[in-house]
């Protein structure tokens, strides 16, 4: 039952077998109790009919099984050619038989001779892991008086989160191309991650103030009588309150900021600074593509935020829904 | 005398005095709370973008701002057959501009992924195991989309490609080809490529509201017989109609922000002599590669936020 709604894990089903649940576990008085066991209400043929899908069922299952894999194929293509030799995967990846096992596509994607995945990678998590600390931190604050206080321009601001979020990453990169040039900071860590937090902060706010509406005032009104000022309240109420939004923020801002290209594509120009997605696509040769190379390559970038989806699933799909449905 | 009116009659004289200095410190704590987060997203967002709406009225020297030209720049990006190409869209020939082909984007990608959305949750929303499913189908949507890009150069390469493969083994052999270098049919291939993707989010929000509908409802109308057709135009369609309007606005803004995937398969050029090129990639080219055009940079960028703008507002409303 828990596995389904990410917004409402407990459903009217919950409710309605809590009910069921306080009548069967009435105490029977010691008379009451027979003195044989109960024999099943069915015998075994029926009960195993009813185990057994229908036909209709298994046939639904069939192509939901079918579908799901098929969406897949490409990624297994992708994995498959990251072990296989360059000759292998130009017959098709697909034939396995006399299948030959590598490391080398690895090895030779890690030194690259342009910019080795092993310095981009280590790059991205230079850039992302800043930029999703400091606007988790800087957004659950700015959220805080949106979902709490009236202030002055609050509409305004709003109207601009709104548009910034509607807004192109490419508009924005006109104007802090120059900025980022104008305070030194252009080609740096520090320049592509501030960018990534001022870019972050507008959905991130956004979401922390529709989640935090939902927590009682009555818990701050409590605090407050007992003498807590507004920052203790903030430290021990509101952030506590708020980890399992946060999270959902932390794994999406991390797969967005490490999922970025064209961020670092603008704003990181030497290759010692290239982060792990911008030097895939320098990876399609002239003459022949390295598929190997590429897939592995991909195979190791993609590796993070996948495993943090399958890892945080259900604090990734929660957020996704509530960033765009509530 | 109560305790209570002891202490109204105590409080209430000093309440005025004490009424300032809480407005004054709720107005810093707000300051405090507000301020590093506002100013980081004013410099880097707002003003960029306040930036560029003042310099597309002005002409440029590479990345300096010269002086006014009113309209100027917008005339010279909007009948640039880069952006749009009339007489080749008369003919039915790529390239037919950059905001052609994002239209295009739009019209055959988001109904598409929409649509197929709805079935894969309607198909998976009440199976044993539908998480493993669901996850199966979203997962495409967390990998980089620059590797998404390169992942469908693979399938849609002539030998390594399973789909070229495809075609072999159902007998149409004379259609394999390197789909996405091939100008007139690229735009297509990548669109599939897209429903591919997107289709992971779009089924992600309706199976979230579709597992919001009581189980109850479609047991009785069951009851009642009406068959599954019935079932879904008059339970389900009802309650998951507001999720479209979501799902369809949320795939036009992706679709326009599209940028990724085609730089992959493409590069800078948006593929062979522009074929598949979309306006995020006029944006970068004439942004930052020579013969470098900030004012129609500008422009182009503009374009994007005017056609996605009403409807992120529009979702802001429906809240």
């Amino acid at each position: 039952m828990t596995d389904d709604d990410p917004l409402n894990p407990t459903g009217i089903d919950a409710g309605a077998d809590t009910v069921n649940d306080h009548d069967r576990t009435r105490y029977l008085r010691t008379e009451e109790i027979p003195e044989t066991a109960p024999e099943a209400d069915l015998d075994w043929q029926t009960r195993l009919n009813e185990t057994i899908p229908t036909s209709k069922r298994a046939l639904t299952y069939l192509v939901a099984i079918a579908v799901a894999v098929l969406w897949i194929v490409p990624f297994i293509g992708l994995f498959m050619a990251s072990f296989r030799p360059l000759s292998e995967i130009i017959g098709g990846w697909w034939h396995v038989e006399g299948m030959t096992f590598t490391l080398e596509n690895y090895y030779q994607a890690w030194d690259y001779s342009t910019a080795p995945m092993g310095r981009a990678l280590r790059n991205t998590f230079i850039v992302t892991i800043p930029a999703v600390l400091i606007v988790m931190l800087l957004g659950v604050m700015a959220a805080y008086p949106f979902a709490r206080f009236e202030f002055p321009l609050k509409t305004t601001l709003f109207f601009l989160i709104l548009l910034v979020m509607a807004a192109p990453p490419e508009l924005v990169a006109m104007g802090n191309y120059n900025a980022l040039h104008e305070f030194g900071l252009f080609d740096t860590y520090m320049g592509l991650i501030l960018i990534h937090i001022g870019w972050g902060l507008g959905w991130v706010v956004l979401f922390l103030r529709n989640y935090l509406l939902g927590i009682p005032e009555e818990l701050e009104e409590a605090a407050r009588i007992d003498g807590a000022s507004r920052y203790q309240i903030f430290r021990t109420i509101i952030l506590p309150l708020s980890t399992p939004a946060l999270v959902s923020v932390a794994v999406i801002q991390f797969t967005w900021v490490w999922n970025a290209f064209f961020f670092p594509l603008v704003f990181m120009r030497s290759p010692e600074l290239y982060l792990a997605p911008q030097v895939l696509p320098l990876m399609t040769g002239r003459v022949q593509v390295e598929w190997g190379m590429i897939a592995a390559g991909s195979i190791m970038t993609m590796a993070v935020p996948v495993i943090l989806f399958l890892l945080l699933e259900r604090y990734y799909k929660r957020g996704m829904v509530a960033a765009v449905a509530d | 005398m109560s305790l209570r009116d002891h202490f109204d009659a105590v409080t209430a004289d000093t309440d005025r005095a004490d009424g300032l200095a809480v407005d004054r410190d709720k107005a810093i704590a707000i300051a405090v709370f507000l301020i590093p987060g506002l100013t980081l997203f004013t410099i880097f967002s707002v003003a960029p973008i306040v930036y560029s709406a003042i310099g597309s009225f002005y002409s440029w020297d590479t990345f300096t701002m010269e002086h006014f030209v009113g309209f100027d720049n917008w005339i010279r990006s909007l009948t640039d057959p880069l952006i749009v190409n009339w007489s080749n869209m008369r003919e039915f020939q790529y390239p037919m501009g950059a905001l052609t082909h994002n239209l295009l984007w739009v019209v055959l990608h988001v109904p598409a992924s929409t649509f197929l959305g709805l079935a894969l949750a309607l198909l998976f929303a009440d199976l044993k195991g539908r998480r493993i499913l669901r996850s199966m189908v979203f997962a495409g949507f967390t990998v980089p989309p620059i590797v998404i890009g390169l992942v469908l150069m693979f399938v849609y390469d002539p030998q390594a490609g399973i789909f070229n493969e495809f075609l072999r083994v159902i007998g149409q052999g004379h259609l394999v080809r390197n789909w996405t270098q091939s100008p007139q049919v690229a735009i297509y291939a990548l669109i599939a490529g897209g429903i591919w993707v997107h289709t992971g989010f779009s089924m992600l929000l309706y199976s979230s509201a579709l597992s919001a509908i009581d189980p109850s409802l479609i047991e009785s109308a069951k009851v009642d017989g009406a068959n599954a057709w019935r079932r879904f135009w008059d339970i389900i369609w009802p309650l998951v109609k507001p999720v479209t309007a979501v799902v369809v606005i949320m795939g036009i803004i992706w679709v326009m922000r599209m940028f990724d995937i085609v730089y992959a398969a493409g590069g800078a050029a948006g593929g062979p002599n522009h074929a598949y090129s979309v306006l995020g990639i006029e944006v970068y080219r004439a942004a930052f590669r020579p013969q470098i055009d900030y004012g129609m940079a500008m422009v182009v960028a503009l374009l994007q936020l005017f056609i996605v703008a009403p409807l992120a507002l529009y979702i802001a409303r429906m809240r």
